[in-house]
């Protein structure tokens, strides 16, 4: 069985009576048919807001760090990418866990929108709901309803998702989902670009990163990306200007994909949100894929595992010295 | 505005031609699929598609680029500093496809360019270039430029406007300007055949139903809302980044700073964001914008209240941007809505 927005609800409510959460933050439903948008809940009162369903790609646990210094505990719904981040803030004792109810829910998957007008040929205000139908969403429109196979239009993090049950939880709402049946080689893009030579990389990079516009969307909402103050904020040294040029992007876009190394979990949000199309999962997942090869490393699974990039061993690489 | 006798028609087939000759003859900045639709330098008219709704980035950049340089320093060999400018280009500007809400959003930045400074940058530009709309029959679900009387289907804010009426463009010259440029490219266009108007009232079908909001009194409306908690939800939410601002086609916010290497450099204006937290940060370290809540409130109230106060009009043209690109939905449609009919005072 999988969770249902009633049993979100049902839930969150209880857990505000029994006075187990003080803030609950979850997902209602937006300006259209085809969106969520985050909900902060301070009662159980408004839980009948809350929703989950196929379109809750947000990622809301970097909104935990806006908790960290608020009476009671808070409570937030996840998802198994979600979880993940939520590991890497524990890790890096960003968040106390017991300050924390985590409410998991096992995930099969998020429609990509604009993948999934493009299919159905519709516009947002046509499609009234998105259910999870094994295989296949179940599209309700305003006129009738229309199942789309999933590998058509998920989330492209979602095409090569290995945890889409939660990775860390209080409670788990609906059946674990162990693995999902559309998931191959999650590298396969990355081992096409790794193939490409030092001239044809730069020359994609370039055009790539000369379309953003620096509106700092990728960090922001990378619920990794922690830094009270972000180096590229910092105006003493300035590292970097707000001059719009290959260079300076090139520099941002690099230095952010190192910053989080080890810590990125391939929620898909820097993507999603970039407004001009980047495909910054690219940069991560090389990254990601670097630190399998070297250290057998994988964000985002276990509270107590260090991250390669802040531990030391004798037997390691010498040549990263 | 429009007088019937600098209405022509240009078949479809004739189009890239004519872009190919005005990019010859102009500057040309048209809009260009790749990745997605945006406006930029074409040199020939194949580049350009006119299959979108609207572009992502507003045309603001033609006028009022992300980065410019204002000017070049450097040290000369006797120890003295030489400034230097760059010419601006005598070469004239057509801007080929914008909106309706896009060419209204300029009139609204002419405020702040022409207003009591004069930015020459800016107004260089400005008056360089051909506005050449292209009318909206189509509108998306996020638009709602009616709300602040722009008509998509008019051409009162550009100098010349196509309107797609099936096998041919209407084409009307509103200005001087306008009329002359048709005048000068007079061979690829014809006379009417008589049923444009008809059609082109055919194709207003797509705008029925268009969201319109009422505006009248909101700065009125927005100035009880300076303190209370009706924002707290929508900071919580709010990202900091500076989508909103940088897609808005009336942000116009920037800041001016230099580089500098040893033997010179320039100084450069560039796009700045209310959102971002060192927007208002001062030299003190004090912030009088602490916090997300302070920021996002900041950017309402300048398009709600604060431009409205100064200049009788609302910092925005219904274009869209901002709600469809925001990665948490923030809405403004949904905030003016809440703020004229009052139930942003009772959250």
């Amino acid at each position: 069985m999988k969770a249902t927005s009633e049993e979100v609800q049902a839930r969150v409510k209880k857990l505000f009576k029994d006075g187990s959460i003080a803030h609950f933050i979850g997902y209602e439903t937006g300006s259209d048919g085809l969106r969520v948008t985050p909900c902060f809940l301070k009662s159980g009162q408004a839980a009948s807001r809350l929703v989950w369903n196929p379109l809750c790609a947000n990622n809301l646990s970097k909104y935990l760090l806006d908790f960290k210094n608020v009476e009671g505990k808070v409570g937030i719904i996840v998802k198994g990418c979600d979880s993940r981040s939520v590991v890497e803030l524990l890790k890096e004792n960003q968040i106390d866990r017991d300050k924390v109810f985590i409410m998991g829910v096992p995930c099969s998957g998020i429609v990509d929108r604009e993948k999934l007008l493009e299919v159905l040929g519709v516009s947002p205000g046509e499609v009234v709901a998105v259910e999870d139908d094994g295989d296949a969403f179940l599209v309700t429109l305003k006129k009738g309803k229309k199942r789309v196979d999933k590998e058509k239009v998920l989330r492209g993090e979602c095409l090569v998702c290995k945890y889409p049950t939660p990775v860390v939880y209080d409670v788990l709402l609906g059946e674990a989902v162990s693995s999902l049946p559309w998931v191959g080689d999650d590298y396969k893009v990355i081992k096409e670009q790794e193939a490409l030579s030092s001239e044809e990389k730069a020359l994609y990079w370039n055009k790539e990163l000369s379309r953003c516009i620096r509106c700092y969307a990728c960090r922001n909402v990378c619920p990794v990306c922690t830094c009270p103050e972000c180096i590229f904020d910092k105006k003493a040294p300035h590292w970097l200007t707000k001059a719009n040029d290959i260079s300076e992007n090139l520099f941002y876009h690099l230095v952010r994909a190192f910053h989080v190394a080890g810590k990125c979990v391939d929620c898909g949000e820097c993507e999603r949100a970039c407004p001009m199309n980047i495909p910054l999962r690219s940069l991560n997942k090389k990254v990601e894929k670097d630190l399998l090869e070297l250290f057998d490393y994988t964000a985002g699974i276990d509270v107590e595992q260090q991250p390669p990039l802040t531990t030391f061993k004798v037997g390691d690489l010498d040549e990263s010295l | 505005m429009t007088s019937q006798t600098k209405s022509r028609i240009i078949e479809k087939g004739k189009l890239t031609k004519l872009l190919d000759k005005l990019a010859h003859d102009y500057h040309l900045i048209a809009p260009v699929r790749d990745n997605n639709v945006s406006f930029r330098r074409v040199e020939s008219g194949s580049e350009v598609t006119l299959d979108y709704i609207n572009t992502v980035l507003s045309p603001k950049n033609a006028f009022f680029p992300q980065t410019e340089t204002l000017f070049r320093f450097s040290r000369d060999n006797n120890g003295g500093l030489g400034l230097e400018q760059d010419d601006e280009a005598d070469r004239e500007h057509v801007i080929f496809g914008i909106r309706p809400c896009d060419a209204r959003s300029l009139r609204l930045m002419d405020m702040v360019f022409n207003g009591q400074y004069k930015d020459s940058y800016y107004l260089n530009r400005r008056e360089k270039t051909t506005l050449i709309g292209l009318a909206c029959f189509d509108p998306a679900e996020t638009c709602f430029c009616p709300t602040f009387g722009i008509d998509p289907a008019s051409g009162e804010d550009v100098d010349i406007l196509f309107s797609d009426i099936g096998d041919r463009y209407l084409v009307e010259a509103s200005t001087e300007k306008g009329a002359a440029l048709l005048d000068r490219f007079a061979e690829f266009f014809d006379k009417l055949k008589g049923d444009e108007e008809q059609l082109r009232e055919n194709k207003k079908a797509g705008l029925v139903g268009m969201k319109k909001l009422d505006v009248k009194a909101i700065a009125d409306k927005m100035a009880p809302l300076y303190e209370g908690d009706y924002w707290d939800s929508i900071g919580m939410k709010c990202l900091g980044c500076g989508i909103c601002t940088y897609l808005c086609p009336t942000c116009h916010c920037f800041d001016i700073a230099d580089v500098s290497l040893d033997e010179g450099g320039e100084r450069f204006r560039c796009w700045d964001s209310c959102m971002f937290p060192e927007f208002t940060l001062m030299a003190s370290g004090e912030n009088p914008r602490p916090n997300r809540k302070a920021r996002v409130q900041q950017r309402f109230f300048h398009k709600l209240k604060y431009f409205p106060d100064r200049n009788g009009e609302v910092a925005c043209v219904g274009c869209g941007r901002c709600i469809r690109y925001c990665p948490v939905n923030i809405d403004i449609a949904k905030i003016i809505e809440d703020v004229t009919s009052g139930k942003a005072g009772n959250e």
